[in-house]
């Protein structure tokens, strides 16, 4: 494997090598992500973004092995602190959810039980995780320490969901997610159905618990502007494969794949009125993938070969990598 | 010039009933103009709880006003008679924020366009129906081709949003109200919906209501744009104006909010702001007085006696807030028709 950006002397808390994820449809098998790695340095923050039906969000759910039962994970590696979290029996997985990987899910109002008070939930998460007892002050000081770190009063451990707002209730997922104080932590979209005010709130508390915990995240996403303020690196995805990988001025001032390249162009900004450079061309179908790369039908820079080479991901500056064509001399 | 369509000091109460006389009010005296002869696009802006969408749906006759009145073409919606509210639903059209809910899944998607060519007469046979569909897809970026004869399911959300504004331009419509049609597509997308939108006023002086939650695409499309807070108008003025130096606290922490692509600009850059900012307190309104005056830092004790009215502080702007009551008063309508002309 020389084309893999996991380098083994660097210190890594996660390690994702070769993943390939498929979902089983009434057409056909669908490889939703096909061949994924990177690695994560502990109290790193990376973004992965990429547009519906990328993989994304497939990555990520595949790292806590809570996919939905249509979908095989394949092949690949997940390794936290060197254990293959794919290895793992269902009860060792369900003990390394929450105490060693968290995720923080998209639209925290559906994913906390209506007919519990969050206390309530924050303690069945701390008593699921514990092998012996744990005493009743022990368990409420830890709630307590828990919500007053995502800045919320300590009251709200007594009160239902619905009596929460959006950005709070989502505070809740972030204080649940930390509980255990897991290495890594997942952000799926956390902050999509919040309005703009709230959302740089959570986000700059989820950033200052996470800095405090030294835990590295994975923040999923399709908000280029919210990667560029949180993320340290970003990945790239483009039907189901990491187009590419680089720091987060890298892939904002430099960006060296074409797709990345299009799709820093089609933000709007402050700057200029009526900017409209859209990506032309449709998200690839998975179920007949074309051949070669699968961005090049279309990519302004296409050559003859990327209808028939795959691309692999090289590292083409230091840090920065990339899966294209264009940038792959000599071989063919 | 003649006015299209108008909102006179409208406000909607919600939820009034017996035991709650007071009830929710979604929007509270909001005028807005759009002028017949100089097509432009108004962004109404706003978080969720704004009014914004409660004033899309007030401005297209869904749902009556509480108090004021929405005006098309000068005459009431309330009262109207059947061919002037025929006229009215022809030539106001909207477009919503999920394209998928506006479809039938078990039609395919060529229902959508020729029903309201059924319903409007518009067509004096199948092949010229046809061919106005095909017209109005090409023109909002789509080709026939790969569009007519699918499932709703069988397209992307960015081609199920652009047969929403081929159906839209169907009609040919004066104003097309679009509630937030980006929210839910792709980035790679947005711009070229976007641009489509852009389009329909440059080449078919088609006016646009543009909804929405997003300031930068605001600025991208609009010319003129209202921020509403809690129902009220907090700021109303030309984009520039607006979003490149906003006064009101409130736009000046929304603008401050925005996540700029860039990793070099930093978010919140307005620290000021940060004050009282936190949301705890952002559910209580002020029984009168300033509804931001709790979370506002610059509040001052005249901002919990009475709603300030709107200063006019530039001739294309006017913001509601007494850090500027040194400027002249102006009224909701007149600040209005202004930036329409």
């Amino acid at each position: 494997m020389t084309s893999n950006p996991v380098k083994d002397r660097a210190p890594h808390v996660l390690v994702v090598r070769d993943l390939t994820v498929s979902y089983r449809t009434a057409a056909g098998p669908v490889r939703a992500v096909n061949g994924v790695s990177f690695a994560l340095r502990p109290g790193e923050r990376l973004g992965l973004v990429g547009e519906s039906g990328s993989g994304k969000t497939t990555t990520a759910l595949s790292l806590m092995r809570l996919l939905q039962e249509s979908a095989v994970i394949e092949g690949g590696q997940v390794l936290l602190d060197g254990v293959d979290l794919l290895g793992l029996s269902r009860e060792e997985m369900r003990q390394a959810r929450f105490a060693q990987i968290s995720l923080i899910p998209q639209g925290a109002m559906n994913s906390l039980n209506p007919m519990m008070k969050i206390g309530e939930q924050l303690r069945d998460t701390i008593l699921a995780h514990s092998a012996g007892s744990v005493s009743k002050t022990d368990i409420y000081a830890r709630i307590q320490k828990a919500l007053e770190s995502v800045e919320l009063r300590g009251s709200v451990a007594n009160s239902f969901p619905h009596e929460l707002s959006g950005g709070m209730k989502q505070r809740v997922c972030i204080a649940m997610g930390i509980l255990l104080n897991p290495k890594v932590i997942i952000a799926d979209e956390p902050t999509s159905a919040l309005d703009v005010v709230v959302q740089r709130q959570v986000m700059e508390t989820l950033r200052r618990v996470q800095e405090s915990l030294g835990a590295a995240v994975i923040l999923v996403g399709h908000d280029m502007g919210l990667m560029a303020q949180f993320a340290d690196r970003i990945g790239v995805m483009y039907g189901g494969k990491l187009s590419e990988l680089s720091p987060v001025r890298g892939i904002f001032r430099d960006p060296l794949h074409p797709y990345t390249q299009l799709l820093i162009k089609s933000l709007p900004n402050l700057e200029m009125k009526e900017n409209f450079r859209g990506i032309p061309g449709l998200t690839p179908s998975l179920l007949k993938p074309p051949p070669g790369c699968m961005f090049h039908p279309r990519c302004p820079q296409a050559m003859a070969r990327c209808s028939t080479d795959i691309p692999t991901l090289v590292e083409m500056k230091p840090d920065q990598w990339v899966s294209c064509l264009l940038y792959d001399k000599g071989q063919s | 010039m003649t006015t299209l369509l108008e909102a006179q000091n409208v406000s909607r109460v919600f939820g009034t009933s017996l035991l709650n006389k007071s009830g929710t009010i979604a929007v509270d005296g909001v005028s807005l103009v759009i002028k017949e002869d100089k097509p432009t696009i108004t962004a109404i802006a706003g978080e969720s709880g704004s009014g914004k969408t409660t004033l899309a749906r007030l401005l297209l006759g869904m749902i009556r006003p509480s108090s004021g009145e929405i005006l098309y073409r000068g005459r009431s919606l309330l009262g109207m008679d059947r061919q002037s509210r025929d006229e009215f639903r022809r030539q106001v059209q909207a477009i919503f924020q999920d394209p998928y809910e506006s479809y039938n899944p078990v039609y395919k998607v060529d229902q959508v366009l020729t029903l309201p060519l059924r319903k409007f007469r518009l067509a004096k046979s199948k092949e010229e129906g046809y061919a106005q569909v095909e017209a109005s897809l090409r023109m909002a970026g789509l080709r026939p081709e790969e569009t007519l004869g699918r499932y709703p399911h069988q397209l992307s959300g960015g081609q199920r949003q652009r047969i929403m504004v081929a159906r839209a331009l169907l009609l040919n419509p004066r104003i097309i109200l679009a509630d937030e049609p980006v929210s839910m597509v792709d980035a790679s997308l947005r711009a070229t919906i976007l641009e489509s939108l852009v389009k329909l006023k440059r080449e078919l002086g088609i006016s646009l209501v543009y909804i929405t939650h997003d300031l930068t695409t605001a600025y991208q499309v609009s010319q003129s744009i209202y921020i509403l807070y809690r129902g009220s108008v907090a700021e109303v003025g030309s984009v520039e104006k607006v979003i490149k130096q906003p006064k009101h606290p409130y736009t000046r922490l929304l603008v401050s909010s925005i996540p700029l692509p860039d990793p070099d600009v930093r978010w919140g850059g307005d620290r000021e702001l940060e004050v009282k900012s936190s949301e705890a307190n952002t559910r209580v309104t002020e029984a009168q007085g300033c509804k931001f005056a709790n979370r506002c830092p610059f509040v001052m004790p005249e901002c919990h006696h009475a709603a300030p009215p709107l200063y006019r502080t530039d001739d294309d702007r006017a913001v509601a807030c007494y850090l500027y009551k040194d400027s002249p008063i102006v009224s909701g309508a007149e600040i209005a028709t202004s930036l329409a002309s």
